[in-house]
């Protein structure tokens, strides 16, 4: 088997051998890092995070799990929801995310419904599996149970998420992380600056990002 | 092996700058400047960071072979394709034949430097297959039928008038001077694009050789959209994108927004390794990799000048050229501008591109300072600089006889300094006829490239005189 | 007694007779013993930079020659042409030959003039005097390639009667860039104007610098827009009684 980039590259580089070690230099010999951020206490991390997203144009908040309710009320009052759509988590389920919509006659539409159905949806509800609380970023990822459609389509993205999930660094996330077919950070809404530098939130994802946490 | 693209040259360029120009750029420079030195100050650790990320790409590229195996084999094991291209044309040839074995009426694409340089689009919409740019700025500068003036804010050279000109003619509509509403208006008209196309293509700002992931950076959400709603996504990315593992992508991501733009991170950064496991879950059925080489291979050869190839395309070195700043992207005439652009599209495109670009600084190592992985930019300058002037082991001196006639002159009155001493006694004598006052405001060519727009001094050269009288005599 | 080598730069030596007597009268104000090696021409730069490099060869070895008949310290008013000397002389020539060893013992004994008088003579006032608004531009190779930010603000700040004035982009390039100025001469006028505007509007009555090719340009560029702000070499402020 011949690759004339890879034999190009070889050539170039000097390399005489005749592909003894296909593999090439061993991973574990490119140059040191540096230490990863240490923890500080939950509550300060919590914090902390609280804080980035706030910077990012975002909306988040500390919630007991009895206050869901009233928060996902006055969420659908403020943003004019009319469709949802949810993670079928078990953290989800447990807080009777969709019994709580269904209360307030929102109409829910199944995460792994068709791409025009979701496109048409008011509120994408996810939680997360990490949290970066130095960048105020969530870290999301994706099975039929998590669609990533739910984090993206919807006009406003509401993450619930506990403080289980939070990490000091993207270290510990990429070394939980590595194997996964997907994994998604997300830092605040969407935005662009791309006419005349103006901030503009919303422009291809959600406009609006809210992140609950729940102690 | 690689392509050349039209150049319009440097020179030529920038004694027409249009006025906005300069205006626009310097505002958007201004920003971001600004933002990054905010983000570099709140980290204490940057400078060993940006030690440790220049040394990873380094050690990276001189393994280039073996971290490119890694991840082939990582890739193919995650159920994606690899496709190798060796040219421009073959990574067309490859994305026109996967496009054509899915029936592909209509594409997405996100911001991609890979496929602006091969110019990816042309050849799609030749084939009659509808390719869209999905990043706000693309979108825009995709209308007006341009290439980008900068590498993060391509369409900046543009006033929110004439993008809503565009806007009305393109889209038919009657489209307000009002940045948030033609956002709102991009937003509605690619969200049906998104959801019918076939295939989206995306470049890609790492790939991770460790488990074979394509790592996207973007802020709007269209490069989302774009590896998210097609049932195809096809990568083209450069080989020179290969890192090792994701402990070494944990320091790129560190520098690479906060060089930037002066985020922490950019908003959305995705990790792809291959297609969806299942339907459900959303994303694309089939993953290609498209590994491009153009030229990059060949690069690799020069050890000072392949030190190019470690960029991971921030835009810092432009942001902070002063060179930059007062012509914008286009006078690079090539899908990379700004110091980083003037030692790339020279190695990548030869002929004029070679001749000019590498002039087109003043070495003020405003750039290098800034390099989130430290390429010696000015060396590399000077490096080239010496390939067009002398020629070296790559390429024979391709500059004119006349300007190496005149340095070697200059060199060997330099060189034997009882010339020199004599020219020092004739010039103030033969510049004094132009003379006016203390100052020459029009001097013979040469030199009235210099006094067409500032005067020069006048000639004195009388220290050699005074020492010998005041000094060498008292002794 | 302390004794050093002038070398005073081309450019100084065709267009800045005065700042040179000046360098000379404040070195010796201090004790220095001066010498000049009348050989010296140019350091070679404009020719290095332009990719010449064999042919900065010989303006090199001229240097090395002229300056190696003393073991005294070298001083110039150029922090550009001094990272020449420091920086790249030695890879002009192959290791192992003896221009190899000689540049590499000149570049360690070759100093910008407020290098010299700030970390070497260990002097941060020379009793000037110059009651006026001053601004100071930081010279590119003079701060970048030689790493000079503080010494020459230390010697303004110890100048009686100086009011000191910050300028907006202190360390962008003024556009000079050698034969940049003469290659792109559209792009060049664009940075001096840059440089211009923003010392106008500083409100200094003198802007500073420590390099002769910089502050042709910017004086020139000052002299054309019609302004009254002086542009002078550092050492010309320095010796202002």
């Amino acid at each position: 088997m011949t690759n004339p980039i890879l034999e190009n590259i070889r050539k170039s580089l000097g390399r005489t051998d005749q592909i003894s070690s296909p593999q090439g230099a061993p991973l574990s010999l490119r140059p040191a890092i540096y230490q990863p951020r240490q923890p500080e206490s939950v509550e300060s991390e919590i914090e902390t995070f609280l804080n980035e997203i706030k910077k990012l144009s975002g909306i988040g908040q500390k919630l007991s799990p009895d206050g869901i309710d009233f928060a996902l009320e006055t969420l659908i009052t403020d943003q004019n929801i009319r469709t949802a759509t949810v993670w079928q988590t078990p953290h989800l389920r447990q807080l009777g995310v969709t019994e709580i919509l269904n209360s307030f006659n929102i109409k829910l539409i199944s995460p792994n419904a068709d791409k025009h159905e979701m496109a048409q949806c008011d509120l994408g509800i996810t939680e997360a599996d990490f949290l970066l609380p130095e960048t105020g970023t969530l870290a999301l990822y994706s099975s039929t149970e998590k669609p990533r459609a739910v984090s993206l389509l919807p006009r406003i993205h509401l993450a619930i998420v506990r403080p289980e999930i939070l990490r000091a660094d993207m270290h510990q996330v990429f070394a939980e992380a590595k194997n996964s077919n997907y994994l998604v950070f997300i830092t605040g809404p969407s935005r662009t600056a791309d006419i005349e530098l103006t901030v503009t939130l919303g422009v291809h994802g959600p406009k609006n990002l809210y992140v609950w946490v729940i102690i | 092996m690689n392509e050349t693209s039209p150049y319009i040259g440097f020179e030529e360029y920038s004694e027409h700058v249009p006025t906005s120009i300069p205006l626009a750029v310097q505002q958007a420079t201004g920003r971001f400047v600004s933002g990054r030195a905010a983000r570099v100050a709140e980290l204490p650790q940057w400078e060993e960071l940006r030690q440790i990320g220049s040394d990873i790409r380094q050690h990276t590229i001189e393994n280039m072979d073996g971290y490119l195996t890694h991840l082939e084999a990582a890739v193919l094991s995650a159920g994606g394709h690899v496709h190798w291209a060796e040219s421009g044309e073959d990574a067309r040839q490859i994305v026109l034949q996967i496009a054509k074995e899915n029936k592909v009426k209509s594409v997405v694409k996100s911001k991609s430097m890979a496929t602006e340089e091969i110019h990816l689009n042309r050849a799609l919409e030749a084939a009659g297959i509808e390719s869209l740019e999905t990043d706000l700025g693309e979108y825009i500068i995709q209308l007006a039928g341009t290439g980008p003036s900068h590498i993060i804010v391509p369409a900046v050279h543009l006033t929110k008038e004439e993008i809503a000109v565009l806007f009305s003619k393109h889209l038919g509509i009657d489209a307000p001077n009002d940045p948030i509403e033609l956002a709102r208006i991009a937003r509605e008209t690619l969200r049906e694009k998104f959801l019918s196309a076939e295939m989206g293509i995306s470049g890609g700002n790492f790939l991770i050789a460790e488990t074979g992931t394509l790592v996207m950076v973007t802020n709007e959400g269209n490069g989302r959209m774009c590896t998210t709603m097609p049932d195809i996504h096809v990568a083209v990315v450069g080989i020179d994108k290969v890192i090792p593992d994701w402990d070494s992508l944990t320091v790129f991501l560190k520098l690479l927004a906060r060089s930037a733009t002066g985020q922490k991170l950019s908003t959305y950064t995705q990790f792809i390794t291959g297609p969806r496991h299942a339907e459900g879950e959303g994303g694309p059925k089939e993953f290609h990799l498209v590994l491009l080489d153009n030229g990059r291979s060949k690069i690799l050869k020069d050890p000072v000048g392949r030190d190019v190839l470690k960029c991971i395309r921030c835009g810092a070195c432009a942001n902070v050229c002063p060179v930059y700043k007062n012509v914008g992207g286009f006078a690079y005439g090539s899908f990379i501008s700004g110091p980083i652009g003037a030692i790339l599209s020279p190695q990548m495109l030869g002929t004029q591109a070679a001749r000019e670009l590498p002039f087109a600084s003043t070495l003020c190592g405003a750039c290098a300072d800034v390099c989130p992985v430290k390429i010696p930019i000015p060396t590399i300058l000077r490096h080239l600089r010496r390939r067009v002037s002398q020629g070296d082991e790559f390429s024979k001196p391709t500059l004119s006889t006349s300007i190496r006639v005149t340095a070697s002159l200059a060199s060997f009155a330099l060189a034997q300094n009882w010339l020199y001493r004599f020219g020092t006694r004739v010039l103030p004598t033969f510049m004094s006829i132009f003379k006016r006052g203390n100052w020459i405001s029009n001097a013979p060519y040469p030199l009235s490239r210099w006094t067409k727009a500032r005067p020069l001094p006048s000639f004195t050269a009388s220290f050699r005189n005074w020492w010998k009288k005041e000094k060498d005599s008292t002794k | 007694m302390t004794k050093a080598q002038l070398f005073i730069t081309c450019l100084g030596d065709q267009f800045y007779t005065s700042t040179l007597k000046s360098m000379t009268r404040i070195l010796e104000d201090l004790g220095v013993e001066l010498m000049f090696p009348p050989e010296q021409t140019c350091c070679g730069q404009p020719l290095f930079n332009n990719g010449f490099e064999d042919k900065t060869k010989g303006v090199a070895l001229n240097f090395l020659k002229a300056f190696s008949k003393s073991d005294a310290p070298i001083v110039a008013p150029s922090g550009s042409c001094v990272s020449m000397i420091k920086h790249h002389y030695a890879e002009l020539f192959p290791e192992g030959i003896s221009e190899h060893d000689l540049a590499i013992d000149i570049a360690s004994r070759t100093f910008e003039f407020t290098e010299y008088l700030v970390n070497v003579l260990k002097v941060t006032d020379v009793g000037a005097v110059y009651p006026h608004k001053v601004t100071y531009h930081a010279t590119c190779h003079y701060l970048r390639e030689m790493g000079l930010k503080t010494e020459a603000k230390t010697l303004l700040n110890s100048v009686k009667g100086l009011e000191f004035v910050s300028l907006k982009e202190e360390e962008t390039c003024c556009g000079f860039g050698g034969a940049f100025i003469v290659t792109f001469p559209e792009v060049s006028r664009s940075m001096m104007e840059n440089k211009v505007n923003d010392i106008l509007a500083c409100g200094a009555d003198t802007v500073v610098m420590c390099e002769p090719g910089c502050l042709m340009n910017v004086a020139g560029g000052l002299h054309k827009a019609g302004s009254k702000v002086r542009a002078m070499h550092i050492i010309d402020l320095l010796a202002s009684k």
